[in-house]
């Protein structure tokens, strides 16, 4: 059956996946949702010890980091869409995209 | 029925209230703000009567003034409570009230105040007019108060998230144009990795430990050794490997589990994400990836005051929030991650001297050099004894009413077309105003460390102690990594003390009241906590209790 160390090495994974796409990736939209994959990943975590110890507060820290995740994703989004509304930048087709924008 | 009612709430604000009161207030007043200022928009025209006192500009400052001088006498009232009993905590155990709290909320009440006060008149923010910057800035302080007075690791992640959001708002307030800045997408991601690392951290230590009280999670990161030791016994096969199996799944039957050099290494992981995220969340003020395409003119394109605010209480109470989770989670394993932090404080202090020697912009040379300050904070930490708690704590206090001084001078430099001050728009500074020019290299002196004033006694302290405890290697940086600071800041005050002015010659330097009483408070604290510290470093032991 599973052990805690498989829920262990999913977390990290994906922990490490999030990790590398906001390094690597430019654009700033797939930026924002890998720093979401990092808080799936903490998701995870909590939900697997909160089985291991029977505790619920494991379960209950969970739902609080997808709400605070929705919320802080509510806010960049109107943030990008304040800075974005300026440059045009929400049509695919236009040649330069968010990232090269940003630069000041 | 209505007595019922009464007594309850009594009882609620005597127990549980009491611990949150001050925050509540703050709230309370930022919604009024926000109230009044949507009133004052329906009912009021452009006129707004012959007396310019009551001009619309001055009652949001205002109302904000009122709700933080509430929430101070409120503080007030919570020290003569907690001097009898020490300690005051609420809510299941998870906000505490204590010398600690004490400290650093009366520091961001104190920082948020001049922050309104100098924004006030700002002629450069379009947005100073209306109530939603203010009560962002109220909102904000709230959120960092309750971060520090947090001691559960669910709510520390809460109120930092809350802070997080109230900071990437007032990120994104314009300077002179209407425009949201761009350097507000750039802090808002470091932000939010930032926070990212903090919960995988925080989500690692509620594994090791099955609880969230950060004592418990201490308490249980202290017996992992022991715990370890009886896992890798019961390993073993025969009788005593079969006795330490049974000893485990009698007394800690989640232990069985893990595996025991996972349970020695992960709590330094632990460690490592907790600073790295925190680290992130207060350098994210620099906002700049590439300092090479500095576009020196127009700065951030964050309003000053904001800047002030984020690289100042902000970038506090991270630091703040941190040392307690250093001080509580991590305190016995001080020996092995001492390396760490270390490592990240001497590259945070390189990193922010080498960009600020290639800037020209006032602003940015002084907020890239606010990461090395805060760096020099966290050396502290390597050497863990009482004198470097109080050092941290001191350099912390002088080191906000410094930064609060030189941005004050910054504000009042700008006129009305100029939205960040280049170290040429300092030419002849010295003819044209020489009380402004005194006055900034007062304060640049005071940041560089120069002996008489406050900041060479802040990092004295802090080499004093890492010498003490033996870490000589990092006690000898500390001492000469301040010449390349000192240059840096000192740059400035050259500039500002040549005499030669340029043709065309730009306004006098105009001080309204509410900037000439930040920087005389300013000004006041850089030289007296230099001449006469022993108040000083009093009110710095004071937060931990002695």
């Amino acid at each position: 059956m599973l052990s805690l160390t498989h829920y262990l090495f999913l977390s990290f994974a994906l922990f490490f996946i999030g990790l590398t796409g906001v390094l690597t990736r430019r654009n700033v939209i797939v930026k924002l949702f890998s720093i979401e994959i990092i808080l799936n990943a903490t998701t995870i975590n909590f939900a697997a010890f909160a089985r291991l110890y029977g505790d619920a507060s494991g379960q209950v820290f969970a739902i609080l980091v997808v709400a605070m995740l929705v919320l802080e994703l509510l806010v960049a989004l109107a943030i990008i869409a304040a800075v974005c509304s300026r440059w045009k930048c929400a049509t695919p087709d236009d040649e330069k995209d968010l990232s090269s924008q940003l630069d000041y | 029925m209505l007595n019922h009612i009464l007594s309850a709430f009594r009882a609620y604000m005597h127990g549980d209230g009491a611990v949150l009161l001050p925050e509540m207030q703050l709230l309370l007043f930022a919604i009024g703000t926000l109230a009044m200022d949507s009133w004052a928009a329906n009912t009021s025209n452009e006129k707004s009567g012959t007396n310019p006192i009551f001009q619309q500009k001055y009652w949001n400052p205002a109302l904000a003034l009122i709700g933080i001088a509430f929430s101070a006498f409120t503080l007030w009232m919570l020290r003569a409570r907690i001097l009898q009993s020490g300690e005051l905590a609420g809510f299941h155990l998870t906000l505490v009230v204590d010398s600690y709290f004490m400290f650093f909320s009366a520091l961001l009440l104190a920082a948020t105040a001049l922050v309104i006060l100098l924004s006030v008149n700002c002629a450069t923010m379009p947005v100073v007019r209306q109530g939603r910057y203010y009560a962002l800035l109220l909102f904000a302080c709230m959120s960092m108060m309750l971060m520090v007075s947090a001691v559960d690791l669910l709510v520390i992640f809460l109120a930092m998230q809350a802070a997080a959001i109230s900071a990437h708002f007032l990120a994104a307030t314009p300077g002179l144009s209407n425009r949201t800045p761009s350097a507000a997408v750039r802090f808002l991601l470091s932000s939010a990795l930032g926070s990212a690392l903090v919960a995988y951290a925080f989500s690692l230590l509620y594994g090791l430990s099955g609880a969230t009280n950060i004592s418990q999670v201490a308490g249980a990161l202290a017996r992992r050794h022991n715990v370890a030791k009886v896992i890798a016994l019961s390993h073993e096969s025969g009788p005593q490997g079969l006795q330490m199996l049974q000893l485990l799944q009698s007394r800690l039957p989640e232990a069985v589990h893990w595996h025991a050099f996972t349970l020695e290494a992960l709590p330094i992981a632990a460690f490592a994400l907790v600073s790295a995220g925190m680290i992130l969340k207060f350098a994210a003020p620099p906002f700049q990836r590439q300092f090479t395409r500095a576009n020196p003119v127009t700065g951030f394109g964050v309003a000053s005051p904001v800047i002030l605010y984020l690289s100042g209480a902000y970038a506090i109470a991270t630091v703040a929030v941190l040392l307690r989770s250093m001080f509580t989670i991590f305190a016995d394993s001080q020996n092995i991650w001492w390396h760490i932090i270390a490592a990240l404080a001497i590259s945070g202090i390189s990193y922010g001297i080498f960009c600020s020697l290639r800037q020209t912009n006032l602003e940015r040379i002084i907020v890239y050099l606010s990461l090395a300050h805060m760096s020099y904070v966290l050396l502290g930490v390597v050497a863990a004894n009482e004198a470097a708690a109080t050092a941290m704590t001191y350099y912390l206090l002088t080191y906000l009413f410094i930064v609060t001084g030189v941005f004050g001078v910054l504000i009042a430099l700008r006129g009305k077309n100029i939205s960040s001050v280049v170290l040429n728009d300092l030419s002849g500074l010295r003819r044209r105003s020489p009380a402004t020019a005194l006055l900034l290299i007062i304060f640049v002196l005071a940041l560089a460390g120069a002996p008489p004033t406050t900041g060479f006694f802040g990092r004295y302290f802090i080499f004093h102690a890492l010498f003490e405890t033996g870490h000589r290697y990092t006690a000898w940086f500390v001492a000469l990594s301040s010449l390349p600071l000192a240059y840096s800041y000192l740059r400035i005050a050259v500039y500002a003390w040549r005499g030669r002015q340029s043709e065309t010659e730009p306004a006098a330097v105009a001080f309204g009241i509410p900037e000439a009483i930040v920087l005389g408070i300013c000004v006041f604290v850089s030289l007296a906590a230099g001449l006469y510290s022993e108040p000083f470093t009093r009110m710095a032991r004071y937060a931990f209790g002695q």
